[in-house]
């Protein structure tokens, strides 16, 4: 039971994960790989908060992991996007690479053990099912929110945005501060998921965020179907209880190990032949 | 007659190539200015440069007689200025109404605290843009497409829908970048009288057209612009009777 718990608790934070980064990616139509490092700035924050400074509540730190998080992605969109908006696509990655190397190399992180002890909050038999309730209700609230934001005029700015840049400033709109926006409100979703992460699993590594960790959000997002409300949502939970389905056929370990790269691998090409557009992208290819 | 648009001394070059050669420019409201001149005459060049995608090495633009030199693209917009691009560049995944939509100089739905927080005056204003693009569209009959991707409309629709988009600014100012350019027929005669409509509503109107009879029909003065310069400023049938334009342009 505890088992499922903590898988379902992981499913709800890589929902907030994904769809955040459909949000970026395929909706605004951003390049960028660095998402993970946005959800691991909201975990370090919160954990570190909440290991020096006991006296603030849990929310409050979960909320200042999501603030850390907006203020990292607006500095970095806003310097690298007024280059270019290919440049965004280099200086994510770079500003992944680099931070992560940072949180090695400092002594207060934890360095490349992790940082661990981080408080429990929530304690007794109910903990997991609390934190489930928790995490869920916060996925559902995500998704429901970029739903809102991808409808109506927003949404119809954000697609004319995308078609055709040029022509949206022209008319008056404001593509850059737009671009900003929307890569601060899906970095700062990415960092409250980041901070729930630390306060359930009470210890954090740096190696969980590397670039393998961009991959796996981008495959998320693209077998679900970019560019659609629901899809980071099935692609998370399909992505995450495939692995886990494994384990229970009890395959020797020389043969379970690579299967999961083999299986990723393979979904994704998969796609990339039969359903272009993701599961619930309907058929053809992605706009 | 007013002065919308003056620019003085305007100076561009892109290494060795001058697109914009010290031009001076002034256009009044109720004007329909023709803009000729063979491929590479900086045309276009010099809207990018009126509308803000460029910025001049030297020179300055005035609108309504307020220096707007440090203004970006979009701020310019929103004072007034509204253009058509040659290859159109609509929003190809967008329905019509939804292309017009995203054209007024003030749009609710580009802040999120205002949709999240004044979602009555949000649905108002929406409600009244709708009116207005429905409107244009009637103008142009093409209001039965409003729900159709643009990409579905035939291509001298699509070139009056390019126009539309670009009226929902209301502005004071109309830079038309080859409006003819492909587009014959009724769509032609539509094109023709809602910009002569336009500029009889007071906008000043600035054409860049290669179709003559286009310009000698609704302009009553033309620019002759060659190599980034102006070489001449007058009307149409100076210009056209001119010997040295006719060889330069016409090639006869």
């Amino acid at each position: 039971m505890e088992y499922l718990i903590t898988l379902a608790v992981l499913i709800a934070l890589n929902v907030i994960l994904a769809a955040s980064y459909n949000l970026v990616i395929g909706y605004g139509g951003l390049s960028t790989v660095a998402h993970p490092i946005f959800f691991a700035i909201g975990a370090y924050t919160t954990g570190l908060l909440s290991i020096h400074v006991p006296e603030l509540p849990a929310l409050a730190n979960v909320v200042l992991g999501m603030a850390a998080a907006v203020v990292a992605s607006v500095l970095l969109a806003g310097s690298s996007l007024r280059v270019s908006g290919d440049y965004l696509l280099i200086a994510s990655l770079g500003f992944q690479l680099g931070l992560l190397q940072l949180i090695r190399n400092l002594e207060f992180t934890g360095g490349p053990g992790g940082l661990s002890a981080i408080p429990g909050t929530i304690v007794g038999p109910m903990r997991g099912p609390l934190f489930l309730l928790i995490c869920g209700g916060a996925a559902l609230a995500c998704v429901l929110i970029i739903r809102a934001i991808v409808k109506g005029p927003y949404g119809r700015a954000i697609g004319a945005m995308r078609d055709e840049e040029l022509a949206f400033t022209a008319l008056g709109r404001n593509a850059m501060s737009m671009k900003i926006v929307i890569f601060a409100i899906g970095c700062g979703m990415a960092g409250g998921a980041g901070g729930l992460y630390a306060y359930y699993f009470q210890y954090i590594s740096p190696d969980q965020f590397e670039v393998l960790a961009s991959a796996a959000v981008l495959t998320m997002v693209v077998l679900g179907g970019m560019g659609t409300p629901f899809g980071p949502v099935v692609g998370a939970a399909l992505l995450l209880a495939i692995p886990q389905a494994i384990t229970f056929l009890h395959l020797p370990q020389n043969i379970m190990a690579p299967m999961q790269g083999i299986i990723f691998t393979l979904l994704v090409l998969v796609f990339l032949f039969l359903r272009p557009a993701g599961i619930l992208g309907g058929k053809g290819h992605p706009r | 007659m007013t002065e919308i648009l003056r620019v003085e001394g305007l100076q561009k070059r892109f290494g060795g190539i001058v697109v914009s050669d010290n031009v001076h420019l002034s256009i009044a409201s109720g004007e329909i200015l023709g803009l000729i001149g063979p491929n590479g005459a900086g045309k276009t060049s010099l809207f990018n440069l009126i509308s803000g995608v460029l910025r001049p090495d030297a020179g300055s633009i005035f609108l309504r007689g307020q220096k707007i030199d440090g203004a970006p693209l979009y701020k310019r917009a929103r004072m007034g200025i509204a253009r058509t691009w040659q290859n159109m560049l609509l929003f190809r995944s967008m329905s019509v109404l939804d292309n017009l939509m995203v054209g007024p100089r003030e749009y609710v739905g580009e802040s999120i605290v205002r949709l999240a927080f004044g979602r009555a005056g949000v649905r108002a204003t929406e409600a009244a843009m709708q009116e207005r693009a429905m409107g244009i569209l009637a103008r142009m009959g093409l209001e039965q497409t409003a729900g159709s991707l643009v990409v579905d409309l035939p291509y001298g629709q699509q070139k009056l829908i390019g126009l539309a988009r670009t009226l929902m600014n209301d502005g004071d100012l109309l830079l038309l970048d080859e409006p003819m350019a492909g587009v014959e027929g009724a769509a032609y005669e539509t094109m023709q009288r809602v910009v002569r409509q336009e500029s009889e509503a007071g906008r000043a109107v600035c054409v860049v057209e290669h179709n003559v009879s286009f310009i000698r029909d609704l302009c009553s003065r033309a620019v002759f612009m060659a190599q980034g310069k102006i070489l001449q400023d007058g009307t149409v049938e100076e210009l056209i009777s001119s010997s040295v334009l006719t060889e330069l342009y016409f090639g006869v």
